[in-house]
C-alpha cells in the first residue's frame, strides 16, 4: 500500500516536473515572440530622440500622438481600405481556384493529372520577385500596369500552387463514402464539392486563409512594380514615407507597424480555432 | 456562401472588364499632359511635393511625381519599365556608370549639353556654370569614355554631398582639447585619441560593416599619400598593390587597431548604427557623408560636432574626399514632353528652389549660389567639394573582386587578423588572376 502511494507520487512528481519544464520552455518561446511586438509598441511612444537613448519597455512620458501622425502622414486611410480590398479579393480568389483544382486533383481521373500536379507545384520554386520584369512585360502588354488587376491577378496566381498542396492533401484524406451516398442521392461534382468536401475542408481553408491573408497584407515589392498611383497603393506603402535613404523616423514607422498589425492579429484570433484544428488535422503535412 | 460567391464574381467581372478596357501604360505615358517624375527619395518627398506644387502655381504645367522605394524596387521599377518603353519623362538611374551607360546606349537619356551651355531669358551665365562642377561631373561622359558613350551630360544633381570626417566638440573639451582645433594631420589625429582615450573618452566610429565606407576612406589617404596618378595607375595594372605606398594606406589601419582607435563593433557596423553611436556621443569622430546633418539633428538635436576633412598622412598630395552628386535626374529622351522636362528641372535646380529643398532636407544644394542659405554645419561640408571625387568620375576602374579583396583585407587588419603584407599580397594575387582572365 505504501509503496503503491510512493508510486502514485512519484508519477505525480514526474508528470508535474516535466509539466513544469514544458511550460518555462512554452513561456520562454511565447515571451520571445511577444518581446519584438511590445518593442514596437514601446518605440511607437517615444520621440526621435528618445528612442535611441531611452530603452525603457514602458516610456516615461508616452507619444500617444505618434499614431494620430502616423495614421495622418502616411495617407493610412487610403492605404487602409486599398490593403482590405486587395487582401478579400486576392483571399477570396485564391481559396476559390485552389480548392476547386485540388478538389478536381484529389477525385477527378484526367490525363496527364500527375505531370500536371507536378509542374503547378514546382511553380512554388519560383519567387514573383525573380519574375518580376517578364511578370511587368505582361501586365504591360494586357494593359493593367497601374490597375487593381494587374495587382491582385498575380498574387493569386503566387497563392494557388500552395493552396492546390494543401487541399489537394487534406481532400485524399476525406472519406470517398460521404460522396459516394451525395452521388446516389443525386448530387452532381459540383454540388458535391460545393456542399460536401469544402465544409469538411473548412480548417485547411482557414490555415490556407492566414497564409495569404499575411502574405498580401505585407506584400510590397509587386505593388512597386506594378501601382503607380497613390491612390492605388497598399497599406506597406505608407510605411515608407517614414523609412528615408539616409533617415528613419522609428516612433512613427513603429506606431505604424502597430496599426499595420492589428487587422491581422484580430483575424488571426478569429481564425484560431480553424487554424489549430486545420494543423493538427494535418492541413500542412506532407 | 451563395452570398459569398456572388461577392466574389461580381467584383472579379467588374475590376476584368475595367482592367482590359483600360489604355495601356506606354498609350497614357504618351497622351498625359503632365510631366511625370519618377524618384526613390522618400526623405525629400514632402520638400518635392511642395516644390511641384510651387511650379504649377507659376507655369500652370501639371506635374505628377511618383515615389518607389526603397531603392531597390525603384531601380526594378525603371529597368521593368525601359523594356517596356514606359519610362517617364524625368527619372534617376540608380547603379554604377556603366548601367548609367546602357541606359545612355538604349536611347532613354537625353543628352543635355546643348540645354546646359544655354542661357535663358535676363541670366547672366549659363545653367552648367551654376552647378558644382563636381555634382556634373558624375553625369557627364568624357571624350573617349569606356563605355564608348557620345561625350555629353546626361543628368542634373538635384542635391551634391562630400562624405568627410566629423569630430565631437563638447568630448574634445571634456578630454581638454581645443574643441575649435581639430586633427588636420595623421600625428595630430593619433596624439588627439590618445588623449581622449586618457580621460576615458571613445574614439573613431564608421560604418566599416559597409565595405564602401573603408573603400572611400581607404582611397582618400591613398591619394594623399601616392597622388591621383598612381592610384589609377594601380587599377590599370601598372603598380603593385605591394607597392610600399600601398603598405603604408594598409599600415594606417594596423595602427588605428593598435592604438584601440575604433569603438568597439565598428568593424562590423551598419552606418545607421554608426550614426547612433556618435548622435549619442558613443564615440568623438565619425566617417559620414553630409546627410548625416539631417540623420543627428533628427537623434541628437544639441549634439555639438564640426566636418573636417580626414586627416592628411603626407603633404605631397591633396586630401580626395568622396564626393558629387547625391541624388541626379535625367530626361527621357524618348518622351514627347522632353522640353517640358528640361524646363522643369532647370526650375528646380534655380537658387530659390535649390536652397529651399537644401533648407528643408539639411542636403547640400547642387548649385553654388544656395551655399550662402545653409547652415554652418551643412556648409563645412561643401568646403572640400573642389577636392572631392568618385569612383564614377574616375577615368579608370579597379575589378570589383580586387576592390572586395582590399577592403575585406583592411576589415581582418582592423581585427587583428592580418599585416598589411599579407594584405598587400592577397589583393595583388587577387589583381593579376583578374587580369589574366580579362586578358583572355
Amino acid at each position: 500500500m505504501r509503496a503503491g502511494m510512493m508510486e502514485v507520487n512519484y508519477e505525480k512528481v514526474k508528470k508535474g516536473t516535466i509539466s513544469f519544464f514544458i511550460h518555462c520552455f512554452l513561456a520562454i518561446v511565447s515571451l520571445s515572440c511577444l518581446f519584438p511586438l511590445w518593442w514596437a509598441f514601446a518605440s511607437s511612444l517615444k520621440t526621435q530622440q528618445t528612442v535611441f537613448n531611452d530603452l525603457s519597455l514602458f516610456p516615461k512620458n508616452p507619444q500617444w500622438e505618434n499614431y494620430y501622425y502616423a495614421w495622418a502622414k502616411a495617407d493610412f486611410s487610403i492605404y487602409f481600405l486599398n490593403s482590405l480590398f486587395y487582401t478579400v479579393v486576392v483571399v477570396v480568389g485564391v481559396l476559390f481556384v485552389a480548392s476547386m483544382a485540388a478538389y478536381a486533383f484529389s477525385r477527378l481521373q484526367f490525363y496527364g493529372k500527375n505531370v500536371l500536379f507536378l509542374i503547378l507545384i514546382s511553380t512554388m520554386m519560383i519567387p514573383i520577385p525573380g519574375s518580376f520584369i517578364a511578370l511587368y512585360v505582361l501586365l504591360n502588354k494586357l494593359h493593367l500596369v497601374d490597375h487593381q488587376l494587374g495587382y491582385i491577378l498575380p498574387q493569386i496566381n503566387g497563392g494557388l500552387a500552395l493552396g492546390i498542396f494543401l487541399l489537394k492533401t487534406f481532400f485524399d484524406d476525406l472519406p470517398k463514402e460521404l460522396e459516394d451516398s451525395a452521388a446516389i442521392d443525386g448530387c452532381g461534382r459540383f454540388r458535391i464539392y460545393w456542399h460536401i468536401a469544402l465544409p469538411l475542408a473548412r480548417p485547411a481553408l482557414a490555415v490556407l486563409a492566414i497564409f495569404n491573408i499575411l502574405a498580401v497584407w505585407n506584400e510590397y515589392l509587386l505593388a512597386m512594380l506594378v501601382l503607380s498611383s497613390k491612390q492605388l497603393m497598399p497599406l506597406q506603402r505608407g510605411l515608407m514615407v517614414f523609412q528615408g535613404a539616409h533617415i528613419t523616423q522609428y516612433p512613427l514607422l513603429m506606431a505604424g507597424i502597430v496599426i499595420t498589425v492589428l487587422p491581422v492579429l484580430v483575424v488571426y484570433l478569429l481564425l484560431q480555432k480553424h487554424i489549430i484544428k486545420g494543423i493538427t488535422a494535418g492541413a500542412v503535412k506532407g | 456562401m451563395k452570398t459569398y460567391l456572388r461577392f466574389f464574381m461580381v467584383s472579379f467581372l467588374a475590376l476584368a472588364l475595367t482592367g482590359c478596357s483600360g489604355e495601356s501604360h506606354k498609350q497614357k505615358n504618351l497622351n498625359s499632359k503632365s510631366i511625370t517624375v519618377w524618384h526613390w527619395m522618400s526623405d525629400r518627398e514632402d520638400a518635392l511635393n511642395e516644390l511641384v506644387n510651387r511650379f504649377e502655381n507659376e507655369t500652370q504645367v501639371k506635374v505628377k511625381l511618383e515615389l518607389f522605394a526603397p531603392s531597390e524596387a525603384y531601380a526594378q521599377r525603371v529597368k521593368a519599365s525601359a523594356q517596356t518603353g514606359t519610362l517617364p519623362d524625368i527619372y534617376g538611374i540608380l547603379g554604377e556608370k556603366r548601367d548609367f551607360a546602357s541606359f545612355i546606349r538604349s536611347g532613354y537619356v537625353k543628352n543635355l549639353n546643348e540645354e546646359l551651355s544655354a542661357k535663358l531669358g535676363n541670366e547672366t551665365d549659363v545653367w552648367k556654370n551654376s552647378f558644382f562642377a563636381k555634382a556634373l561631373a558624375v553625369n557627364e561622359f568624357a571624350q573617349g569614355n569606356e563605355f564608348g558613350i557620345e561625350p555629353g551630360i546626361y543628368g542634373i544633381p538635384l542635391d551634391a554631398s562630400t562624405i568627410q570626417m566629423v569630430y565631437n566638440k563638447k568630448l574634445y573639451a571634456k578630454a581638454g582639447l581645443d574643441p575649435n582645433n581639430p586633427p588636420r594631420t595623421w600625428d595630430e589625429f593619433i596624439e588627439h585619441n590618445r588623449a581622449l582615450k586618457k580621460s576615458g573618452l571613445p574614439g573613431f566610429v564608421s560604418g566599416f560593416g559597409e565595405i564602401w565606407m573603408i573603400d572611400a576612406l581607404a582611397s582618400n589617404w591613398a591619394m594623399n599619400i601616392m597622388g591621383e596618378k598612381k592610384v589609377f595607375a594601380t587599377y590599370e595594372g601598372k603598380v603593385s598593390y605591394n607597392d610600399p605606398d600601398w603598405i603604408k594606406v594598409l599600415s594606417l589601419f594596423k595602427q588605428m587597431a593598435d592604438e584601440k582607435i575604433l569603438v568597439e563593433g565598428a568593424v562590423t557596423m551598419v552606418n545607421k548604427t554608426a550614426e547612433q553611436t556618435f548622435a549619442n556621443e558613443r564615440a568623438t569622430y565619425a566617417f559620414n557623408g553630409s546627410w548625416c546633418v539631417n540623420v543627428y539633428k533628427g537623434m541628437n538635436p544639441g549634439l555639438e560636432y564640426a566636418p573636417i576633412p580626414p586627416p592628411a598622412v603626407s603633404s605631397a598630395y591633396p586630401i580626395r574626399v568622396w564626393g558629387g552628386a547625391g541624388g541626379s535626374l535625367v530626361v527621357n529622351n524618348g518622351s514627347p514632353r522632353r522640353d517640358g522636362a528640361v524646363t522643369f528641372l532647370r526650375w528646380l535646380t534655380a537658387e530659390k528652389q535649390q536652397s529651399y529643398l537644401s533648407q528643408a532636407t539639411e542636403n547640400l544644394p547642387s548649385v553654388k549660389a544656395s551655399l550662402q542659405h545653409i547652415s554652418p554645419i551643412l556648409s563645412g561640408f561643401a568646403d572640400d567639394m573642389d577636392n572631392a571625387t568618385h569612383p564614377n568620375v574616375y577615368p579608370v576602374h579597379e575589378y570589383p573582386e580586387v576592390t572586395e579583396a582590399f577592403n575585406k583585407g583592411i576589415q581582418s587588419i582592423l581585427i587583428g587578423e592580418k599585416t598589411p603584407d599579407e594584405v598587400a599580397q592577397n589583393v595583388q594575387k587577387t589583381k593579376e588572376k583578374e587580369l589574366a582572365k580579362n586578358a583572355k
